[in-house]
């Protein structure tokens, strides 16, 4: 019972660095209609801003997270700006862009690799909070704590962005239907540039938690994170960033368990195996409304 | 002269080889693209025609020409299986189910050793001869010459463009994307079977994303209107790395990525543009 609790805690964890990705990665996929395979790097990048802020610089930990969320939205306003703009001009689709930011993909892992000498980092003791506090006899690591609090934090601030406020209203108007939201007063650009923005910060956050507790600042990390967050995205549906968290924690979950109680080698059995079945059999994901879009 | 044009050869003969089996891969995936299909399931058509050819290799003994098309086939009859689930999808959805198919197969070959040799690989005893790889190459392309100029060819380009449209001229879509799945699915596994007899060695890492993201840039670079284009795109994304290490060796991802960017960027409709040579005809004409 102890070693389910303290697993099922590790799970909900893992769980919410994945959510944290994945609500990026959906935003922009529902927004701009990008599928966007540069995205794992915006984390890569965000860690290694946060390890050298935190190792070279000697910041305390909140300003090396801050780094780090920074560094990640710059990051995505930048390849949005260079990488899909000139596309969008044209009416290029998904396709170019999805080329685009294969480019970039590439782009940035071999600059993150030069960046950390092809070596995998990780952030030195005393750079963030070791505190362990206990729940009776369940243990909390501060690390885990942050990462699930923040996922809450950061769900409940987007899903009332995109559902209460104008900004939210005009970026849905903008992935329904970019020229109709222009015609109803949107200024697309800058709508864009928020979304991408966005994006990019939560994964940035994902990036730099990720480092820490994972012990790996490098250019794997934005890959491992791509492929998971993609499976939390389908299995939430990426049309409400509540689904992106809930399937996260869930995926989280199941590959701790799956590795505590099955056999390691099927962790990611599992995760794919959900993946492909949300996309067959409910492809909407678990929060999506039907959609009347022409098939 | 004749010793340094020798040099030459042999250092790029190999270059040429990879460039013919990615063009396998490259025409694979323009095939159903051409029906308005966005897949990566090109690699995992070809995980499996390559497994099996290297265990009937292997295991059995089989002559080449019994291996190749059993290895086309098991593509074929993989990408049919897949056709099922995934033409029911939305395009979006299918790209999508597609990656996963990918991540899927590499845990189904990390977790059966007994067909693929697991982690520690699989190698192949046989060798691809470089004119096997340009014949077959030739004879696909031939083939594909064929096809579309043929009803399906026309068809395909219909189903593209409005796939209602096409339905209310009697074209089935559904059929005409099962076809080109079945064509996909033939030429990924006899890549995959080709791409193993060139490296001699698979390893689970062998079909991953990495390729079927290259061969998905290479058939957009080389121009996703023409299965040229295909051919094409395979022969400059093969080069480029070479070319990339021999000219900036410490920076050649970087190099890559960015003139991948540029091309796409200057160049939207790929190399071969069929449409641009209709324009540059077009406007010949009407100067005369």
């Amino acid at each position: 019972m102890q070693l389910l609790l303290e697993q099922m805690v590790n799970g909900c964890a893992i769980g919410a660095l994945y959510g944290l990705f994945a609500i990026g990665f959906g935003l922009v996929f529902s927004t701009l209609g990008i599928l966007n395979a540069a995205h794992g790097c915006y984390a890569s990048f965000a860690a290694i801003a946060g390890y050298y802020a935190a190792t070279s610089l000697r910041l305390p930990f909140a300003a090396s997270l801050v780094a780090g969320v920074v560094t990640g939205a710059a990051l995505a306003i930048l390849v949005d700006q260079i990488a899909f703009q000139p596309l969008r001009r044209r009416g290029a689709g998904m396709l170019g862009a999805l080329i685009t930011s294969i480019a970039f993909w590439m782009i940035l892992d071999s600059l993150a690799g030069l960046a950390t000498d092809q070596q995998s980092l990780s952030f030195p003791a005393g750079t963030f909070p070791s505190a362990m506090p206990m729940l009776g006899t369940l243990p909390l690591p501060a690390m885990q704590m942050i990462a699930i609090g923040g996922l809450i934090v950061v769900t409940i601030a987007i899903h009332w962005l995109i559902t209460h406020s104008r900004l939210g209203a005009a970026m849905r108007a903008v992935g329904w239907n970019e020229t109709a939201a222009q015609l109803g007063g949107v200024n697309p650009r800058l709508v864009i540039l928020a979304t991408a923005g966005l994006a990019g910060a939560t994964s940035g956050l994902a990036g730099v938690l990720a480092g820490i507790s994972t012990n790996n600042v490098s250019f794997t990390l934005g890959e491992g994170m791509l492929l998971k967050g993609f499976a939390a995205v389908v299995v939430g549906g990426y049309e409400d960033v509540r689904g992106a968290a809930v399937a996260g924690i869930g995926l989280g979950v199941a590959e701790v368990l799956s590795a505590q109680y099955i056999s390691t080698s099927m962790r990611d059995a599992i995760t794919y195996a959900l993946l492909l079945g949300f996309l067959v059999l409910r492809p909407r994901g678990l929060f999506g409304r039907a959609s009347f879009l022409r098939a | 002269m004749m010793q340094k044009l020798l040099d030459l050869w042999a250092a790029y003969e190999s270059t040429l080889a990879f460039a013919a089996v990615n063009a396998f891969f490259a025409l694979s995936t323009y095939a159903v693209m051409a029906t308005g299909i966005l897949s990566f399931a090109t690699v995992a058509f070809a995980a499996v025609g390559g497994f099996l050819g290297a265990q009937l290799m292997g295991q059995f003994g089989l002559p080449l020409w019994l291996v190749l098309p059993a290895s086309a086939a098991g593509g074929c009859v993989a990408s049919l299986v897949v056709s099922f689930v995934f033409l029911r999808l939305e395009s979006h959805w299918l790209a999508l189910a597609s990656l996963a198919l990918i991540l899927i197969t590499r845990i189904l070959v990390l977790n059966a050793p007994m067909l693929t040799g697991g982690v520690n690989g699989l190698s192949v005893p046989i060798e691809a001869p470089l004119w096997l790889l340009l014949g077959l190459l030739a004879v696909v392309a031939l083939a594909f010459w064929r096809l579309s100029v043929s009803w399906y060819g026309i068809a395909a380009r219909a189903v593209r463009e409005d796939p209602a449209v096409a339905g209310s001229l009697g074209i089935a879509p559904r059929r005409v994307q099962r076809m080109a799945f079945a064509v996909s699915g033939a030429l990924g596994g006899l890549g995959g079977v080709l791409l193993a007899m060139t490296l001699q060695f698979l390893s689970p890492e062998t079909y991953y994303i990495n390729i079927s993201f290259t061969m998905i840039a290479a058939v957009v670079l080389g121009g996703s209107y023409h299965w040229m284009g295909a051919i094409v795109g395979a022969l400059v994304f093969t080069a480029l790395p070479q070319i990339m290490q021999a000219l900036v060796p410490q920076v050649q991802d970087l190099a890559r990525g960015v003139a991948l960017l540029l091309i796409m960027i200057l160049l939207p409709r790929g190399l071969v543009d069929p449409r641009a040579w209709r324009i540059r005809r077009a406007l010949r004409e009407a100067r005369r």
